[in-house]
């Protein structure tokens, strides 16, 4: 295995080279502002929809982090400088920037305002993120004026991200599967839809270190491992959902007889003559492998080679 | 499940163009801002005083049971209380101070309640239970369940095989595999300057309860009740420095899992094969603890709208739990050293790139590296099987290690206004340590798509693509003894991927789309003589919104998918091989809306039927044998009707028709005494028909109540 200070050399050598002066942005003309900030916009945009927005951490006067702190842009801030838009009487929204997936703005052109205060800190990550290769505005997700915004509650976060990952929206309904359509866990509880240096998005660096985040008890290390469990979860489990117990990609036995044909009992073939109606076989039914080999995910037990003890 | 789905789909723009403009046009608008001290936002309705509402009301389940409560709670015929809270504080001064409780009546509660000082600080209480309720039809003749120690009742009858436990019927107490995880937080945030953000974070989770496992006499073996009976500690603390050139973010997180009860000893239910083997004992899962260290950030660079992401952590898992004896035989004793010392390193290294070097042209790559490293002492143990057969021969415990550099990149670039290009690779390499199989693996994957804008509102995206898997030579002597040389496991075994996806979305007029979504994936395992041949995986989902007007709006929306798996086994020179083949399909349908039918009165209907198949078969000889089809149904409907009564107070009524059935040749027909030699809890395929009513009072008080609705 390679050296981890070589690893780490190359890392910082390679963050080194990265770090280079940047380089002034070309300035356009700057284009005009309302004269009077917010109370220009909220003359005609008074629609009670739009005014939740005061309900949320956007409109928080107190922060000057936020678009209505001290010397914030407020309105302005995220939908771009509106005076030729005022001066109009809103009948030249060209500059006017909208959001959302039918919005008028690019994708590109939205996520600009959004990263314009997030890119550091939220979406740190966006910039090499699937998401943003695909172009998703941060407005196909978020309802940013919604007094609260369905992406970010644990109960209806999966229906938003379900509208565009149709195929898990499937996977909601197979009979094993974890309690988002429950509204008990949300798919940010695994995936950082911001960007992740994980693969699949995922909140750990791993697909184990993601599963044992919640599933302590399988982190080990024991004294009998189980080389796919410490390798990868998703080796035997189906993590969006399955019609078999336990998130299985297949049933025991057939699944343990992908990997395992050892002489004996685990290369026989198990039909369906192992049914109830014929001579009921306890490699078949009920948990198949796992009535015996229990300690599939590992054991600690001085006489655990086979995972039974 | 929320009435009216969102609009799915954004449209994609061609838009790269503009990513440039953009970053220069953002920085422009920055240095050309305004005077703002005029900017009095005298008509802003900023949130003063305090608001909040009150829910509450009764909900009556009929025919609930564990297969509704999974999840829900609402795992029984009665009424529950249906209570939730909501309140909001916040100061002229920016203090503020919130609280959320959900489901208060029922095993499903969760509640967060904070307090702060905007762009100063928050502190946060989160509490969040979560239901497991697996099976309320299982029955055992073992007494303590929930304990660590299962024994049998006195008059227990012990035989050879299950029929010959004369005393079981008698004997038969119901069980439910059932247990909760109740997790409780506290978070704070402080923002120490306007570069630098403190946070910490403790969390106590505790998962108590029964699960169910299983224990054997080698030859015998019998269902049980486990005890469950965990806490996981966690702390996360960390401090964030962001200003417009970069970010850096420093975090250190500690685990600690405990779990209270470190063994499950059971009395032996059958006649012993061996003298003195009438006692099992599995261990249950050590106490571990992982402490992590990570950095992170960005680096946005305006050279060619360039921006740098990295990562970097470093980690290690401990387990040192003391070993039990080897047996629960006379004379077992516990091995040298009394603890395995466990120690596994984890580190973790990236680099991210997005980056524009031409107007039309968009870069992205990613490098990443994983170390897992197994650093614990291997030890040589003569192991005794299953409380049964002393003086096993010594065998070495292998230690799993393995490490992966990962490198991804694409390129897009846009022909014109309506079409956009791309092609992007994967490539992995994973090397393991000693003890495994392979000494390396070797992923590559690339593919093309293309974005297709033809008419406005529509937007058609494919993507295709294969991948392949090779390996280093296959390692033999890694095999355990009994294993057959010509099985590769698939985690390993060489492989061939292909690919396609479709996505499509329409906004057809202003108030009509349609989206759709296909995939397929075969995988062939080419080089494996035995185990998994091929995965074949088929995908397609779709979504037709419609909302006319403000005060109406539908959906309906669909998906099917299957998965068909073949493998090869082989038992041996003189009988046939054989092959098993797993196909599964799913379906969903369903249906909805939203309707504002009078000014007070609001209705949503929602409607869902979502079945599985699964069909397995085994052939032995060329002869096929298929087994019974497995099969689940779900049908829902879902009704909501809300009065506004006054501008404070609303009703609402709710009602839930749900039925559930489901078949599993594993469990039907599988009682305690099926099987001669596993004495089983009994369970039956999960299966409800459910009818849920709810009437719930809302009341708002505060600014919430004059407030516009949401």
């Amino acid at each position: 295995m390679p050296a981890p200070a070589a690893r780490a050399a190359l890392f910082i050598a390679l963050l080194a080279g990265a770090m280079t002066p940047a380089v002034a942005a070309d300035q356009g003309a700057a284009p005009a502002y309302s004269a009077k900030g917010a109370d220009s916009c909220l003359g005609c945009h008074d629609d009670p929809a739009l005014l939740s927005l005061f309900k949320t951490k956007h409109a928080r006067p107190q922060d000057d982090r936020g678009p209505f702190g001290h010397g914030g842009l407020q309105c302005e801030a995220c939908h771009g400088p509106g005076g030729a838009h005022v001066r109009a009487r809103g009948k030249q929204p060209a500059g006017i920037v909208d959001f959302g997936p039918h919005a008028l703005a690019t994708p590109a052109r939205q996520n600009a305002q959004c990263l314009g205060c997030h890119q550091s800190n939220t979406a740190h990550e966006w910039a090499a993120s699937q998401h943003a290769a695909s172009e998703v505005p941060c407005a196909a997700c978020h309802t940013l004026h919604a007094a609260h915004d369905p992406v970010l509650a644990t109960a209806t976060q999966a229906e938003v991200c379900t509208t565009c990952h149709q195929a898990e929206h499937t996977d909601l309904f197979k009979p094993s599967h974890h309690p988002l359509r429950e509204g008990k866990m949300a798919c940010t509880s695994c995936h950082a839809p911001h960007g992740s240096q994980g693969p699949f998005l995922l909140v750990g660096n791993t697909v184990t270190e993601t599963c044992t985040r919640c599933h302590a008890e399988y982190r080990g290390p024991f004294l009998w491992e189980h080389q796919p469990v410490a390798e990868d979860c998703s080796n035997c489990h189906s993590a969006h959902g399955s019609a078999q117990p336990a998130l299985l990609k297949t049933r025991p036995p057939f699944l343990c007889q992908q990997c395992h044909e050892g002489a004996g009992h685990p290369s026989v073939p198990n039909g369906p003559q192992g049914l109830p109606g014929g001579a009921p076989s306890a490699y078949l039914l009920a948990g198949g492998c796992v009535n015996c080999h229990t300690q599939v995910h590992g054991s600690n037990h001085p006489s655990g080679r086979a995972l039974m003890r | 499940m929320p009435a009216v789905k969102a609009a799915p789909r954004h449209r994609r723009r061609s838009s790269v163009a503009g990513a440039v403009s953009l970053l220069a046009a953002g920085a422009a608008w920055a240095d050309g801002a305004p005077d703002t001290s005029a900017w009095k936002c005298e008509q802003c309705p900023f949130l003063e005083g305090y608001s909040g509402d009150v829910e509450i009301g009764a909900l009556y389940a009929h025919g609930a049971n564990f297969s509704y409560g999974q999840y829900t709670g609402i795992d029984r015929s009665t009424t529950y209380a249906d209570v939730a809270a909501a309140g909001q504080y916040r100061s002229a001064d920016g203090t503020n101070a919130s609280f959320d409780l959900e489901d208060l009546g029922l095993a499903s509660r969760a509640g967060t309640a904070s307090v702060g000082r905007e762009g100063r600080f928050d502190v946060k209480v989160d509490y969040d239970d979560i239901p497991t309720r697996l099976y309320d039809t299982g029955a055992t003749p073992f007494l303590g369940a929930g304990g660590g120690n299962l024994t049998l009742p006195a008059a227990w009858v012990a035989a050879g095989s299950t029929a010959g436990m004369s005393a079981l019927a008698a004997t038969l107490a119901p069980v439910n595999i059932e247990y909760d995880r109740r997790t409780a937080s506290l978070l704070g945030t402080y923002v120490a300057s306007s570069a630098w953000t403190l946070h910490a974070a403790f969390r106590h989770e505790e998962k108590d309860g029964t699960g169910l496992m299983s224990g054997s006499f080698l030859t015998q073996a019998a269902q049980l009740p486990q005890p469950i009976d965990y806490v996981t500690d966690t702390v996360e603390a960390g401090a964030a420095w962001a200003d417009h050139r970069a970010s850096l973010h420093l975090d250190y997180t500690g685990s600690w899992f405990k779990n209270d009860i470190d063994s499950l000893t059971f009395t032996n239910p059958y006649l012993p094969l061996v003298a003195g083997s009438t006692q099992g004992r599995l261990a249950l899962p050590p106490d571990n603890n992982l402490q992590q260290f990570a950095l992170a950030g960005n680096l946005p660079l305006n050279f060619l709208a360039t921006s740098f992401t990295y990562a970097a952590s470093f980690g290690s898992l401990k387990q040192d739990e003391a070993f039990l004896p080897f047996s629960t035989l006379p004379g077992a004793t516990v091995p040298t050293p009394a603890a395995l010392d466990g120690d596994v390193h984890l580190s973790h290294y990236a680099l991210g790139l997005a980056s524009h070097p031409l107007p039309r042209l968009s870069l992205r790559g990613n490098a990443s590296y994983d170390g897992r490293d197994d650093h614990t002492t291997p030890l040589t143990l003569a192991y005794v099987v299953t409380d049964t057969f002393p003086g096993g021969s010594a065998l070495t415990t292998p230690r799993y290690s393995e490490d992966r550099t990962r490198l991804e990149g694409s390129a897009d670039y846009t022909l014109d206004r309506w079409v956009r290009v791309g092609v992007g690779g994967k490539y992995l390499d994973t090397h393991y340590g000693p003890d495994q199989l392979v000494a390396d693996t070797r992923d590559t994957e690339s593919w093309v798509h293309a974005t297709l804008d033809p008419l406005a509102g529509l937007t058609i995206t494919l993507k295709g693509g294969n991948a392949s898997r090779k390996t280093s030579g296959f390692i033999a002597s890694a095999l355990p003894a009994a294993e057959n040389p010509l099985v590769w496991a698939f985690d390993y075994a060489p492989r061939d991927r292909e690919f396609f996806t479709l996505t499509a979305s329409w906004q057809a007029t202003a108030t009509l789309t349609w989206s759709v979504d296909g995939f397929f994936a075969n995988d062939d395992y080419r080089l494996s003589q035995l185990g998994l041949q091929s995965v074949h995986e088929r995908r397609a989902s779709t979504t037709l919104t419609w909302t006319p007007r403000e005060t109406l709006s539908a959906y309906i929306d669909g998906g099917y998918q299957r998965l068909d798996m073949l493998q090869d086994g082989f038992t041996g020179a003189f009988t046939a091989p054989w092959q098993a083949g797993d196909s599964e399909h799913f379906w969903n349908l369903g249906g909805g809306g939203q309707w504002a039918v009078a000014a007070r009165w609001t209705l949503a209907l929602d409607y869902l039927h979502a079945p599985s198949y699964g069909d397995f078969n085994t052939q032995v000889g060329g002869l096929a044998e298929p087994f019974p089809q497995n099969w689940s149904r779900l049908d829902s409907v879902r009704l909501d009707l809300r009065y506004q009564w006054t501008r404070a107070a609303q009703l609402h009524l709710r009602f839930i028709h749900e039925k559930y059935d489901s078949s599993d040749w594993a469990l039907g027909d599988v009682g305690p005494a099926t099987i001669p030699n596993l004495l089983a809890l009994g369970v039956l395929p999960l299966a409800h028909d459910v009818n849920l009513v709810a009437l719930t009072f809302r009341y708002q008080f505060g600014a919430a109540a004059s407030a516009p609705p949401p």
